[in-house]
């Protein structure tokens, strides 16, 4: 009986193999050779935030979420297999084995498949409604987010009780829902149990699904949730076949690995905030400061004439830190020459100005005097790119 | 029917809660059980004429968590 059983591993083994091929393909996609190519992957801030999604969720977002989701899998499929093994020991046995191969490796296809698609949607969701954020609430809603995040980091950390309370516990009738479900064994069963993991998002994938909530872009959400989802589908795919067990072992070897990786992604989520709220207590603010050499004025600036030149580059704001004389007006020309990253998206904070700049192209901003001394902080509107006007 | 709390003191989140919840439909002679992980326990309802504490606290071990009558 057990050797009837044996060669259901092996389909296993042949579409984790195919996942992670896709998964690498996907990540060859996102890591373009041609830097230059003039398309949404010159955009690195959203390249980079694909990536670091990708590889969240193929190190530690799968982990973390095994528990519940890879068991109701493991234990749908292992109700499947055990029917399909009793209806087939009538028939042939060599065209049994071929059979239940099949039969064992579609269900995870299935399952993975609905989880992917489920997630890209929740991910345009999330992100349709971050777009109707307007600049200041989307400034409150990152803040939001970052806290969220570090809270989260901090509660897988077991620093204090009370930060268990920044887990959302899904209602109860959902997840017995889910478990009752789970319990099925026709094909549609996986299917719709990978659609219902929506419904019981782990800690990594919360912080993911804010992430997308953050990037106020139906697109840019439902990519970065496929571009998490994806990479938790070879761990999930290879534990739907091991023991729940295991998988409660390794999320909890993984936790604090995964508390890191969240603590950091809530710190950039919080500096973020800071750079579009203008404050100089942002990360970048704060070094522009300490190590002024880095930031010296460009010389192409020409301040006496009443005008300024700020080159909006894909890399960012060149030069960082504009010096201007205080007590006038003066005219800031922002230049675009195939700009295509969220560098284009510029914003002065306190002086709650807001512009999508053209790709190529010059705009010209009036900055009203100043006094002596001060700082205008500017920012991308993902707080990712930032640059300061010192008036002297 | 008895009902009893247990302190779960290694639950890491949500999710466990949900696994012992699960619970519900492996062991004979519960009626319900609800369980908190920000509360750290489970309130599981049960009869005491099929179930005992001891079965209770070993199908919680079972399922990789520690179960300490509150």
């Amino acid at each position: 009986m057990s050797k009837e059983k044996q060669p259901s591993i092996d389909p296993v083994v042949i579409v984790t193999l195919g996942i992670l091929l896709v998964a690498i393909a996907v990540a060859m996609i996102a890591f373009p050779s041609d830097s230059n190519s003039i398309n949404i992957a010159a955009d690195s801030g959203l390249i980079s935030q694909i990536i670091v999604a990708f590889f969240t969720g193929l190190t530690t977002g799968g982990l973390s979420c095994l528990a519940v989701q890879g068991g109701l899998l493991a234990s749908s499929l292992a109700r499947q297999i055990e029917q399909d093994y009793v209806e087939q020991t009538a028939q042939n046995k060599k065209k049994q084995k071929a059979s239940i191969r099949t039969n064992s490796a579609l269900p995870i296809a299935l399952f993975l498949l609905s989880k992917l698609v489920a997630y890209t949607l929740l991910g345009a969701l999330l992100g349709w409604l971050g777009s109707y954020l307007t600049f200041s609430p989307m400034t409150r809603a990152l803040l939001a987010i970052g806290i969220f995040m570090v809270g989260n980091a901090l509660r897988m950390f077991n620093v204090h009780p009370i930060f268990r309370y920044f887990s959302i516990e899904p209602p109860k009738f959902i997840t017995r829902y889910i478990r009752k479900t789970a319990k099925g064994t026709d094909t549609a069963t996986p299917l719709f149990l990978g659609f219902l993991t929506v419904f019981i998002p782990c800690g990594v994938t919360q912080a993911m699904m804010a992430t997308a909530l953050g990037t106020g872009s139906m697109a840019m959400g439902a990519v970065l949730m496929f571009a998490f989802t994806l990479g938790t589908s070879p761990v999930f795919f290879i534990v739907a076949y091991l023991t729940t067990e295991l998988g409660a072992k390794l999320e909890k070897f993984f936790m604090r690995f995964v508390a890191v990786l969240v603590l950091i992604l809530g710190f950039v989520t919080l500096d973020s905030g800071l750079n579009l709220m203008g404050s100089p207590l942002s990360l970048q603010n704060l070094t522009r400061n300490w190590f002024p050499s880095q930031a010296e004025a460009n010389p192409v600036a020409d301040s006496a004439q009443g005008e300024i030149i700020l080159n909006v580059q894909n890399g960012g704001y060149f030069p960082a830190t504009l010096k201007v004389p205080a007590g006038q007006d003066f005219t800031l020309n922002l230049v675009t020459d195939q700009t295509y990253s969220c560098a284009r998206d510029f914003v002065i904070p306190a002086l709650n100005f807001y512009k999508l700049l053209p790709d190529t192209g010059t705009v010209q901003v009036t900055i009203p005097a100043q006094k002596a001394g001060s700082t205008i902080f500017f920012t991308c509107s993902m707080g990712m790119y930032t640059g300061q006007i010192v008036f002297e | 029917m008895l009902r009893k709390t247990f302190k779960i003191p290694d639950m890491t989140c949500t999710n466990c809660a949900m696994k012992i919840e699960s619970l519900e439909d492996d062991l004979d002679g519960v009626q319900e059980i609800n369980a908190s992980y920000h509360k750290l326990e489970m309130v599981i309802e049960y009869d005491e004429a099929t179930l005992n504490e001891e079965q209770i606290i070993a199908a919680v071990r079972k399922k990789g968590y520690t179960a300490i009558p509150a």
